[in-house]
């Protein structure tokens, strides 16, 4: 099961280690010996170097062997340090070819439990151009993800630079709809029309449902509790959208009695079908940047509510 | 959790079932602004509302999956704008209080396996 919900996630690293070859990741520089090297010799330098074995080559740089930590350990152990490898050496060597996939290279290394895989030109040549150890495979893995995460960053930049331009279009052409009161059928037409309007401009999902809220629980309030009215959305030159809601009546006796999370003057036919519990006034101040109502028993009702489109200025 | 799980496990009976996808965190009202204030998007949605304007409210909240529990009826008109904007629909003849029980205790028995 667990195997199963690593893989899931790993979708874009599992892709690139096939995208990858191991001609990108591995490291040219090769240290290596010829045959006529002693164990003691390879000692020094692995010590020197800080590295775990070294590939041998002949003189037209074809791989001949291996030697390793263990392999001079062994040498240590039965007195032919000081010998040339040459007579004792006779390991396979397991080497990866530069044109396969960095995934390869890894099942090699895994399945020859092996720190570093010496890299052949082609798969039937013996010729050594390079070699490769998991740490290269990281590296090169994260030189990538991070490219990939600059292109969408600049994806993202391209995409507020073009609703940069929308949005200077659609300052001069605001939204217009009609509420008819005690209509429920059309109940959520202005939210989700705004929306969709919305949407096309690029802005982040986090705002765009800000304003369909207002626009949902404004519409409501029309549809609910007044004669019917109208409602406008526009953008102003600030990036701010604005919602008005106007209605022709009765008007709120109290406003501030109104903002109260709770108080309501629904009827119970309203209320059973989920609205009218007190909380539409209260979601708009909340999820709006700003709120302004103006409230009379003669004219109606006037809300304004601003919320700012979270696009940054233009740099020009 | 997959929602096609979580609706073989509840036995939701599929009233429209557009598309399955992820389910991470669910929400229960009946209160439209209730919900509109509270749910998180792409949750499922635990209600005895079956009318056109819990369609509304999901659209707004990109609510992808509603639940209407009591074994409430649902007019052809709501199933009919559910397809057109894509909103799966489900129903049971359990109380919203036992189906959120066993959606948690699946979702929590899935983190666990995390």
């Amino acid at each position: 099961m667990e195997s199963y919900y690593s893989r899931e996630k790993l979708t874009l690293v599992n892709e690139l280690i096939y995208e990858i070859k191991v001609k990108q990741a591995m490291s040219k520089n090769v240290i290596f010996f010829n045959e006529n090297a002693t164990f003691r010799e390879i000692q020094l330098k692995l010590k020197e170097k800080k590295i775990s074995g070294v590939p041998i080559l002949d003189n037209k740089k074809n791989i001949v062997g291996i030697v390793s930590i263990d392999d001079i350990i062994t040498a240590f152990d039965k007195g032919y340090v000081d010998n040339k490898i040459t007579d004792y050496r006779s390991r396979d060597v397991i080497t990866v070819p530069q044109n396969f996939s960095v995934v390869s290279a890894i099942n090699r290394l895994e399945k020859f439990k092996v720190g570093r895989l010496p890299v052949t030109e082609s798969s039937n040549s013996k010729k050594i151009v390079g070699i490769i150890t998991l740490s290269d495979i990281l590296n090169r893995l994260l030189v990538v993800v991070q490219s990939i995460a600059e292109k969408v960053e600049d994806k993202e930049i391209k995409n507020t630079q073009i609703s940069h331009d929308l949005i200077k279009h659609i300052v001069k052409k605001p939204l217009r709809f009609e509420v008819k009161g005690d209509d429920f059928n059309n109940a959520g037409r202005v939210a989700s029309i705004t929306k969709k309007y919305f949407q096309n401009l690029g802005i982040s999902k986090d705002i765009i449902r800000r304003i369909a809220i207002v626009c949902y629980e404004a519409e409501m309030n029309i549809c609910l509790h007044s004669l019917g009215g109208s409602m406008a959305i526009e953008v102003n030159d600030d990036n701010n959208a604005i919602i008005y809601a106007y209605d022709k009546g009765p008007g709120i006796p109290d406003v501030n009695l109104a903002l109260k999370p709770g108080f309501t003057t629904a009827s119970e036919k309203i209320r059973a079908l989920g609205f009218g519990a007190g909380m539409g006034l209260p979601n708009i101040k909340r999820y709006a940047d700003k709120l302004e109502i103006k409230s009379s028993l003669r004219t109606g009702t006037e809300l304004k509510a601003i919320i700012n489109l979270g696009v940054k200025n233009e740099i020009k | 959790m997959k929602l096609s799980k979580i609706v073989n496990k509840c036995q939701l009976e599929k009233i429209v079932f557009c598309t399955d996808c992820e389910i991470e965190n669910g929400y229960c009202g009946d209160l439209m602004s209730d919900v509109m204030a509270h749910a998180e998007a792409e949750c499922i949605w635990i209600t005895i509302q079956a009318h056109k304007n819990s369609i509304a409210v999901a659209l707004i909240k990109d609510i992808k999956s509603i639940v209407f529990t009591n074994n409430v009826t649902v007019e052809k008109e709501v199933i009919k704008k559910a397809k057109e904007e894509k909103v799966n629909l489900f129903r049971t003849n359990k109380d919203s209080f036992t189906v959120c029980g066993e959606i948690y205790c699946l979702m929590e028995a899935e983190t666990a396996k995390d």
